[in-house]
């Protein structure tokens, strides 16, 4: 097996042992899957999965089409055509195949399933190009994922629930299913808020709401005067609906037994920094009881700079008083190439950073983790990525008041393929009149985790859970 | 049409059967918490149905519940999932069922039977007393607290009782109250107990002198009073699949002396689920006292979740029950008297001298409740 096969295959069985039952690991570990190439694919002539890995993969998704599995549906891209030689026949059917069926039991994925995997996994679309927004970071919208309507696919979880399905009819019968009967867990919700302002009274947060109040009037509408009230309020209650909000977040999580990580930014301030400055961080800390996990949000300015970075580690450290695991960026400011490995030198050993700032999605196709690909060690880094799937503002700006629909459909759909989503919510959101939509919305998102018997994990535990 | 208790096979069917007639997504996990008590050793469940052929249109359970007085521990039934089909209604299915829980009742030694509800005249023909009427402590944090509350009002009346100018009436009402709520509550902050010893702690795990606790709170106040043991509040609580309420117990050192329990419904309406303690008369500070300070940490605790209000009951003049309302009124309450009535059927009569049947020396919370807060 070549090191790339090697190396997606990993990840595969990693995934699989957290998301799917025990027998389920063990069909796939059968030996029923193997990396080839697409001749030695075609041949047939054993009852197997043959997943060609020598597919070139074009730079925009093409072909897409749906197929009905496990009261779902998959959405596929980079279709494979059906083999001319030799006896084959499509699953579920010619017009919408996730299968190619040979007639000796050989199975051939109807799509590029490596090729679309690990480039996903890799990043491969981000380093096709050197878009940047103005935060260095590559938007949602360089993406050709995007424009074809596929950031909300998770294209690795797909691909391994049809893959432990196809196992499953292999073994029973010869024939590939497209049902999950018992060999998937329960949907997990990975929970995690990022607390960047905590205290409601820092000269930046005050100054923006002063411009909110002046700014309609230059294009000749009402001035917004509730921001004077705002204003007000954080000037004499500066913890109001910031800092205490933690509290009735924790308490909130706990009434679903759900658990979350604290990201904790410290260092320095100014607009993108660390707003409401370090000591606040010591008073927080005795409100984070033990089964929640606390992390580093690293600043603004540490991003790629050892120097920076170091300083604010330590810092964080010494108020923690525990070793700091676990971290996502502020500001999501992430680069596909260097962050990963520059993270793992501090011994951080899982990232949430990978998500976008303006979209929901599947920023890598996988809702869940994975170890991110190493070209110079043809290996796994020893650093786990959580990809964050949904923000909170993001969420609400990108659906409105189909934010919850929105939120329960991508849930309900990991529910039936299997996967973890990432949600982060910030204290200053989760209940504050001066953001009026966000108003009980993450209650609303956690009943409908409930509903839908998702389980919890902090991103660390959930990497804790696949490595142990 | 048959009249008869529950089958194992038959769980899913009642549950499915409820969500169908109120519109709900219980899950069959949620239903088997609520009536298949841990605690009560019976695996036959209180639970009568109506089939027609071999689908249920009628329900009527009992959930074992263990009360306290000062003679003891004893085993009631809270009734519960009252449900018929609207139509089967009016040919007596109702009667027949409770007379099915009530004969179970008899044979397992529930003394009692009773429950909160406002189709009052219904359960009188079944041969339940009307002790009293309840009526609710709340703390307003927002004017949406009245949407929340006129919601479950018309819903629970089948008919939109919310007129938009009455409704804007009751907003600007609630939105004065909370004002002068919050300036009360700030007051009475100042009138903390010294707190030298006191200690207030979020609980992981149900305290294991619980049951001991409960115990004594009926020897200084009176009364009879659910048994919250350890056990218990590990089903009720801990357990919960719907909601698990926040328990903040005071400790004085490592003297458990009380507890209040509150959580956030879906509604966003904060519940008190529980509020109790036991204070040494030797003790430098009061009842009072300790109650203000578990009522400040549950409206806080509420109000950071972004609950829209927070509400209790208060269900009769248990003494407890009193000064507990009589505390909150002090720190920011509002008694509004409108609420479910209690009824109450008492199953064994005469020879047992114990006031069973007396509803009036209860104290109740929510903590007995059906599933979503407690």
């Amino acid at each position: 097996m070549s090191p790339e096969a090697s190396y997606l295959w990993r990840q595969i069985l990693n995934h699989a042992n957290l998301f799917f039952s025990r027998k389920a690991l063990e069909l796939l570990k059968a030996g029923q899957v193997r990396f080839v190439s697409f001749d030695q694919a075609i041949r047939g002539g054993d009852q197997a999965v043959m997943i060609p890995i020598d597919l070139p993969v074009p730079s925009r998704p093409e072909k897409t089409w749906q197929v009905a599995f496990n009261g779902a549906r998959l959405t596929l891209w980079n279709r494979i055509d059906r083999p001319v030689v030799g006896d084959w026949r499509a699953v579920p059917d010619e017009t919408a195949p996730l299968w190619y069926v040979h007639r000796t039991g050989t199975v051939l994925p109807a799509w590029n399933l490596f090729g679309n995997l690990f480039k996903l996994l890799t990043f491969g679309e981000e380093l096709m190009t050197n878009e940047r927004d103005k935060h260095g970071r590559f938007d949602a919208l360089y993406s050709p994922r995007f424009k074809a309507g596929l950031l909300e696919t998770p294209a690795f979880n797909e691909a391994v629930a049809a893959l432990v399905a196809t196992c499953a009819g292999l073994h029973r019968n010869g024939v590939p299913d497209l049902y999950l009967d018992k060999l998937l867990k329960p949907p997990v919700i990975v929970l995690s808020h990022d607390c960047d302002i905590l205290l409601g009274n820092d000269h930046w947060t005050q100054l923006v709401r002063a411009v909110r109040v002046l700014a309609p009037v230059a294009r000749a509408k009402f001035p917004r005067v509730a921001n004077l009230w705002w204003i007000a309020r954080n000037a004499v209650y500066p913890r109001r609906f910031y800092f205490d909000n933690v509290p009735g977040m924790i308490d909130l999580e706990r009434g679903f037994a759900f658990t979350s990580t604290f990201y904790l930014l410290n260092g320095s301030g100014g607009r993108y920094g660390a707003r409401s400055g370090s000591g606040i961080l010591r008073q927080l800390l005795p409100l984070i009881p033990s089964g929640w996990d606390v992390g580093i949000h690293y600043n603004y300015d540490t991003f790629l700079d050892h120097d920076r970075f170091r300083t604010q580690f330590n810092e964080l450290g010494e108020i923690v008083h525990k070793p700091i695991n676990s971290g996502r960026a502020h500001y999501l400011r992430f680069d596909s190439k260097q962050s990963l490995p520059f993270l793992e030198s501090f011994g951080i050993r899982c990232d949430e950073s990978a998500g976008y700032a303006a979209r929901i999605g599947y920023r890598c196709g996988i809702g869940g983790c994975f170890q991110p690909y190493d070209a110079s060690s043809t290996g796994p880094l020893d650093i786990w990525e959580v990809p964050l799937v949904v923000m909170d503002g993001t969420l609400v700006s990108q659906y409105g008041e189909e934010s919850v629909v929105a939120f329960r459909r991508l849930l309900l759909h990991l529910s039936r393929v299997g996967g973890a989503m990432s949600l982060v919510y910030h204290p200053g959101q989760f209940h504050n009149p001066e953001h009026p939509k966000m108003l009980g919305l993450y209650h609303r998102l956690l009943i409908e985790c409930r509903q839908l018997g998702a389980k919890s994990e902090t991103a660390l535990s959930l990497v804790n859970n696949v490595s142990s | 049409m048959q009249v008869g208790l529950i089958a194992e096979d038959e769980y899913d069917a009642c549950n499915n059967f409820h969500n169908l007639l109120y519109g709900k997504r219980r899950t069959i996990e949620q239903w088997r918490w609520e009536f298949v008590s841990p605690l009560f050793g019976n695996p036959q469940l209180p639970f009568a149905v109506v089939r027609d052929n071999d689908r249920i249109v009628g329900t009527q359970a009992l959930i074992p519940i263990r009360m306290i007085d000062k003679n003891g521990i004893y085993w009631t039934g809270k009734s519960e999932e009252t449900l018929l089909d609207p139509t089967y209604r009016g040919k007596g299915f109702s009667e027949k069922m409770y007379q099915l829980v009530f004969d179970y009742a008899l044979q397992n030694g529930l003394v009692c039977i009773w429950g909160f509800t406002r189709a009052t005249k219904a359960l009188n023909k079944s041969g339940f007393d009307v002790p009293t009427v309840t009526s609710q402590i709340l703390f307003p944090f927002s004017s949406r607290a009245v949407s929340v509350l006129l919601r479950s009002h018309a819903a629970a009346h089948e008919r939109d009782s919310t007129g938009s100018f009455k409704s804007a009436c009751y907003r600007s009402a609630c939105s004065l109250a909370q004002v002068l709520s919050a300036i009360t509550f700030s007051y009475t902050g100042r009138r903390l107990p010294a707190t030298g010893n006191l200690q207030v702690r979020t609980l992981d795990e149900p305290p294991e002198d619980a049951g001991r606790l409960c115990e004594t709170f009926v020897r200084q106040w009176g009364g009879t009073t659910i048994y919250r043991d350890a056990a218990y509040l590990r089903w009720r609580v801990f357990d919960n699949p719907f909601v698990k309420a926040v328990i903040r117990a005071v400790y004085d050192r490592e003297q458990l002396l009380g507890w209040v329990a509150y959580s956030l419904g879906d509604d966003r309406m904060g519940q008190l689920v529980d509020l109790i303690l036991a204070i040494d008369r030797t003790k430098p500070y009061s009842s009072e006292d300790v109650t203000r300070l578990l009522l400040r940490e549950a409206v806080i605790g509420t109000r950071n979740m972004g609950a829209v209000a927070l509400r209790g009951w208060h269900v009769n003049d248990h003494p407890f029950d009193k000064m507990l309302t009589r505390v909150a009124g002090n720190s920011g309450f509002y008694l509004v008297k409108k609420g479910l009535a209690a009824v109450l059927h008492p199953i064994i009569k005469g020879s047992d001298p114990r006031p069973y049947g007396s509803f009036r020396n209860w104290y109740v919370t929510r903590i007995y409740t059906e599933g979503v807060f407690g």
